[in-house]
């Protein structure tokens, strides 16, 4: 089976390096303790089975009789709690957010391991995928730099498929585990992982036969239209449901006039989220009402009770808040300018900003287009804060701890962190509820704080929210039981067949 | 003797080219805002500050700039190319695994487009104003303005999808497992369509140049000259014209011939090709500074050996020259 990942991975060093392209070709390697069903709900895998405690501050796993890694070593409680404690918890990008409150892992026997926590983390048992938290082996790692370990490109883990080979500029070869847990498992006998930069050598590698599935977006909205009418090709957006993301404007609140709430509110109203939706986006995805992805709705964390900018009056709310603000129009009819830093990751960014710098001028805000490479672009943006308005595109994970805390949270202003608060948004009523949600182990009591969390956000518009994230796999017919659960190409294809 | 004492004149005053390139490198480079931690902390989505410091640390970008020198002409000297942190690699296997595609692709279109544009312009020049001296001179034309990327997707829908007879792109099919002409033979049609792509630039370029070349030498005097001798046309352009007329093309031919490893970004993409010229714009891209500083001073070298060969060949060509 061939599939295509865009673009091609720098490191398979998943335990430390979070990018997107990783976990389509790391997680048929690496296996977490549970998988989710279609609900979201938390299944056995490297675990049996769990029990979180009454007070929420340790969650009990018992793991899996007979499980092997890759290099022959059997899967203990060991290699748990040194892949939480001296890997995950010490270098997994996310660690600060999902595993801040874990204090150690106890190992009471070899099939045992506690969770020690310092509080409850009610978001912990929606992570601890393979694709999220991933189980090394210990072996491997002990005794080493973690970071300069030779494991990292030729990865150990226990799921159905073994490293092969990897050529670089060309693919990543992974080969059946004769040895994995599930009896019979997997069905293919390897998994070539192709890497095509140009994307219309990927498209035609799809209609042409040589690859079989593409997921995650890698090929262009543009061709999917022509992808539909091939009888050889099929696409789904099924696979995604655990993988919101939103694409958001920034607004600099250091920035005048962006300090002033009824100039952020009147930019969000400017906006005609379907034009994206359908001149950017080619349709897939849906004009996001606030800074959840509704992808939540699924576990009750979304709401779209909050102010609508999607309303028929917008513009003349927008101009009205612009009047009321002090900013009248001048003799060209603008009332002031701005500088847009463009998303360097793609084409399609710079089609949004053109679009933006038109809704925009219609209210009389003049945007000024700046196209920089990736490395320039954050260091303006992330840590010299040297911008007005920025369109990044913001991954949610997996409950609204991750997307919410670390982009509103007052503590989340750190000069020279990518992705973080750069808007300067600071609210204390509002960081005290997200606080509260993040330890309140009561599913209920959690989705009633969102819902306050999100109107504040709406209500307060640091951010201005554009797009619904919907991603889209392509795949050949002929490729059978391929997406079998909510996270997609994110997790193994250990049922997938190809029909002869 | 004389040839030997020149030869390693030559390369030791290469030397100090050599290192002035890579301090001019390794300075303009360093110019370039944002850095590799940040880079590689975006892809991740989310850093704390300690994780950007270690990676920092790790990447020896929190010494001094003339530390980090130090340390990289140290590297140099041992002929320590370094390592790539972003790749967790040793930028020397990265480099020395992307050079076999790289020369099989570069080699084998430039050698066709220059091989075939010499006589293609040849044949131009002697036929002037005649029907194939206008159809090569259209056809070469039309190649030199067709944008590679281009022709290249256009061959994809051809070839490939249409016809289904040639592979989109790659080097070879990935777990077919051919060996000995079966790989040989695969790797043949996946070259096919890269090749002439890139070769029908330079192709074009040469023709044109060969031409005018020809046309300018055919009408000197020592042409005529031998005319007058009542030597045969064939002979005097064998004889007499060619050799001249060649020394344009090599010049040419010789500053392209620099820029072979660097590979085409451009036609690369297109094809999935694993070579330089992708290489080294993801590692500018991500601010891999080992790995991009690695490929300006491998392409320095070849330029210094190129240069070099150039005006041995010139010696060749025309007795005149001396060394």
């Amino acid at each position: 089976m061939v599939m295509i990942v865009q673009p091609e991975p720098s490191t398979l060093a998943h335990y430390a390096v979070t990018a997107g392209n990783i976990p389509p070709i790391a997680t048929q390697i690496y296996e977490g303790l549970v998988t989710y069903d279609w609900d979201q709900n938390p299944q056995p895998n490297l675990a049996t089975s769990w029990e979180i405690a009454p007070d929420g501050k340790s969650i009990s796993f018992k793991l899996r009789e007979g499980v092997v890694f890759h290099n022959g070593k059997p899967f203990t409680s060991a290699d748990v709690q040194f892949s939480f404690m001296e890997i995950l918890k010490k270098y997994h990008p996310f660690a600060p957010l999902l595993l801040a409150e874990l204090t150690g892992v106890d190992t009471p026997d070899e099939k045992t391991a506690v969770l020690l926590l310092a509080n409850p983390a009610p978001y912990l048992m929606k992570a601890l995928a393979g694709r999220d938290l991933p189980i090394m082996c210990k072996s491997v790692f002990e005794g080493t730099q973690i970071l300069q370990n030779p494991s990292a490109n030729k990865p150990i883990g226990t799921g159905p498929f073994k490293f092969g080979q990897w050529d670089r500029g060309q693919f990543v070869r992974l080969d059946r585990n004769e040895k994995y847990w599930k009896p019979g498992l997997p069905y293919l006998d390897h998994i070539i992982a192709r890497f095509i930069p140009d994307a219309a050598t990927r498209s035609a590698a799809l209609e042409t036969g040589e690859a079989h599935f593409a997921g995650y977006s890698a090929v262009n909205y543009a061709d999917l239209a022509r992808m539909k009418t091939n009888p050889m090709l099929d696409t789904t957006m099924k696979g995604y449901e655990m993988t919101p993301a939103l694409s958001v404007l920034e607004l600099n609140a250091k920035h005048p006039p962006l300090d002033k709430k009824e100039v952020r509110q009147a930019i969000a109203y400017a906006i005609d989220r379907k034009v994206i939706l359908r001149d950017v986006m080619y349709g897939y995805g849906k004009p996001a009402t606030g800074p959840l992805s509704s992808l939540f709705k699924t576990v009750g964390f979304y709401t779209d009770d909050v102010r609508k900018y999607d309303v028929p009056d917008r513009l003349d709310i927008a101009n009205k808040l612009l009047d009321g603000a002090g900013l009248p129009r001048g003799a060209n009819g603008m009332r002031f300018g701005m500088h847009l830093e463009v998303n360097s990751f793609g084409e399609q960014w710079l089609r949004q900003a053109e679009y933006l710098k038109q809704a925009l001028a219609i209210v009389g805000i003049d945007l000024t287009l700046r196209s920089e490479d990736t490395a320039t672009w954050l260091r303006r943006v992330y840590t010299d804060y040297d911008y007005d308005i920025n369109e990044p595109f913001l991954s949610q994970g997996v409950d609204p701890v991750y997307g919410l805390n670390k982009q509103y949270l007052t503590s989340q202003i750190r000069k020279g962190v990518t992705f973080v608060n750069d808007s300067f948004y600071a609210n204390p009523e509002f960081d005290g509820i997200l606080n509260e949600a993040m330890r309140e182990p009561d599913h209920d009591k959690r989705a009633v704080l969102y819902k306050k969390a999100q109107q504040i956000l709406a209500e307060d518009c640091p951010l201005v929210w554009l797009i619904d994230v919907q991603y889209v796999s392509v795949f050949n017919r002929k490729l059978r039981d391929h997406t079998t659960g909510p996270l997609g190409t994110q997790q193994a294809f250990e049922r997938a067949w190809l029909e002869t | 003797m004389r040839f030997a004492r020149y030869m390693g004149y030559r390369l030791v005053t290469a030397l100090p080219v050599i290192f002035g390139i890579i301090v001019l490198n390794f300075l303009l480079i360093h110019l370039a805002p944002g850095d590799a931690a940040s880079v590689l902390a975006g892809e991740s989505g989310a850093a704390t500050p300690e994780y950007m410091d270690a990676l920092r640390h790790k990447f020896g970008l929190d010494q001094s700039l003339g530390m980090q020198f130090l340390t990289y002409v140290s590297n140099m000297a041992h002929f320590n190319l370094g390592y790539s942190y972003r790749n967790d690699a040793d930028v020397s296997s990265l480099i020395f695994e992307r050079l076999g595609p790289t020369s099989l692709l570069m080699l084998t279109a430039f050698g066709t487009a220059v091989a075939l544009g010499i006589i293609l312009g040849l044949v131009a020049a002697t036929g002037r104003n005649s029907w194939r001296d206008n159809i090569i001179s259209l056809i070469s034309l039309v190649a030199y303005a067709t944008p590679g990327f281009w022709l290249g997707l256009m061959m994809i829908v051809i070839f490939s999808i249409g016809l289904g007879c040639l592979p989109t792109s790659g080097f070879d099919t990935v777990g077919a497992g051919h060996e000995g002409w079966a790989e040989v033979w695969d790797v043949a049609r996946h070259l096919v369509m890269p090749a002439v792509s890139l070769a029908l630039f330079y192709l074009a370029l040469y023709a044109r140049l060969m031409r005018a070349s020809v046309l300018e030498q055919t009408g000197m005097d020592y042409a005529t000259t031998a005319r007058a001798k009542g030597q045969t046309e064939r002979r005097i352009m064998t004889g007499h014209v060619l050799r001249n007329a060649l020394l344009p093309i090599v010049t040419i031919a010789g500053v392209q011939a620099g820029n072979l490893i660097g590979g085409s970004i451009v036609v690369e993409t297109v094809f999935g090709w694993p070579g330089i010229g992708t290489l080294a714009f993801n590692a500018l891209q991500s601010r891999d500074l080992n790995l991009l500083l690695a490929i300006f001073f491998m392409s320095a070298c070849l330029i210094v050996v190129i240069n070099l060969a150039v005006d041995v060949i010139y010696v060749m060509l025309d007795p005149r020259m001396e060394i």
